[in-house]
């Protein structure tokens, strides 16, 4: 506390120092810091440097009269909008109350039922094979032509034949 | 914007107050009596459903609400708007109001969470840059009676811009305590209330919002 060489306040009383500045002490305080400052050199420096400094740091705003009707205008519309939108989500909420739930679950049991009983008709004559079914049923077809086609040339051969037998026998 | 309470406890406010002819007759009245009460019973009257009571705490605090928003934005679009919305928050929890607190103590931190979130987002998206249009609506304090010449209007630019740099550097609990206390002239009990924290905490706080200040701006002192 004591000792400061009459640049720098006194480190315990620094916090205190700002506090008699904004006169923010009680009376005991104030007396016996104004009365320390007063044989000080360092902590009557810094008081004079906050009473030169800290001014400077305080911005003022002075708005027109005008200015104040715009803002109570404004922040009016703002409470009104704020209640409108309220509104709008309480009467959109308001359909899942819990009086609701029980319609709502028996309309969601209905139409899944009808979903389950109709829908497996409706669907299963336009539903067409999935894709592995056509890759395994594909191929199979194929045979069946490569069949068929032998089926047609065994058919010539056998006609050639009867054709031969007839030729010999005539 | 700002985050509402559940639709019932704005709902209150749709009821009209003066809806005929005869409670028209005793608007002025009313008026008056609402101008004579404590915030603590307009309070009540307003978590009660009544508009007027609520309009009336608005033209009580709108000033000072407005000077914290402008002592942290320093721009007065923004401190219009943090304040305004800050009015709209406390109109949407008024219910949560448990009256532990003062009135002016519960909306006087909402006004200053509004402003350090406003800080928040301002951070993210400017980093810090000044804006020119800012400072020519600043002026530091100075007698209002005696205009600024031009070149000690240029040194006024300058010093709230580096005013403005030099807080905004600060954390933000020490430029709440710092604002309060230079711009407000709030007492530290007060400021204690406002940032919920102790009154020793908030010394410590200004003490070093000071000391940074201070030797941020050494060369104007």
């Amino acid at each position: 506390m004591v000792g400061q060489n009459g640049t720098t306040p006194c480190a315990d009383l620094e916090a205190d120092l700002v506090l008699l500045h904004y006169g923010d002490l009680d009376d005991n305080a104030r007396a016996r810091l104004q009365s320390h400052s007063a044989n000080c050199a360092g902590c009557s420096a810094y008081l004079t440097e906050l009473a030169a400094l800290l001014p400077l740091t305080v911005t003022t705003d002075a708005p027109p009269q005008e200015f104040w009707m715009d803002y109570n205008r404004e922040l009016r519309h703002k409470i009104d909008a704020a209640l409108e939108s309220k509104s709008g989500w309480r009467s959109l909420t308001a359909i899942f109350t819990p009086r609701y739930v029980p319609v709502f679950a028996t309309a969601a049991v209905v139409v899944l039922a009808l979903t389950i009983t109709f829908g497996n008709r409706l669907w299963s004559g336009k539903q067409g094979a999935s894709d592995d079914e056509l890759s395994q049923a594909l191929p199979v077809a194929e045979n069946l032509e490569f069949f068929r086609a032998m089926d047609v040339l065994e058919n010539l051969d056998l006609l050639k034949v009867m054709g031969d037998g007839i030729k010999d026998a005539a | 914007m700002a985050c509402l309470a559940p639709a019932e406890e704005l709902e209150i406010f749709r009821r009209p107050l003066h809806s005929d002819a005869s409670t028209r007759v005793s608007a002025k009245g009313r008026a008056s009596q609402l101008a004579h009460s404590g915030d603590e019973e307009l309070v009540a009257l307003a978590q009660q459903g009544d508009r007027r009571a609520f309009e009336e705490l608005i033209e009580r605090h709108e000033q000072k609400a407005y000077h914290i928003a402008f002592g942290f934005a320093r721009d007065r679009e923004e401190a219009k708007d943090l304040s305004q919305e800050a009015f709209l928050k406390a109109f949407s929890y008024l219910k949560k109001f448990d009256g532990r607190s003062s009135f002016y103590t519960w909306f006087y931190r909402i006004v200053v969470n509004v402003c350090l979130d406003y800080k928040r987002r301002a951070k993210r998206t400017a980093a810090g840059e000044f804006d020119e249009t800012i400072e020519s609506q600043m002026e530091p304090s100075h007698n209002p009676a005696r205009p600024l010449a031009p070149e000690q209007h240029v040194l006024a630019g300058q010093l709230s811009r580096k005013v403005a740099v030099a807080l905004q550097a600060l954390p933000a609990k020490q430029r709440t305590a710092f604002i309060l206390k230079n711009n407000q002239g709030m007492s530290v009990r007060e400021i204690a209330e406002t940032m919920e924290t102790a009154e020793g905490t908030v010394k410590v706080h200004l003490h070093r919002a000071v000391t940074a200040l201070r030797q941020s701006l050494a060369e104007l002192a």
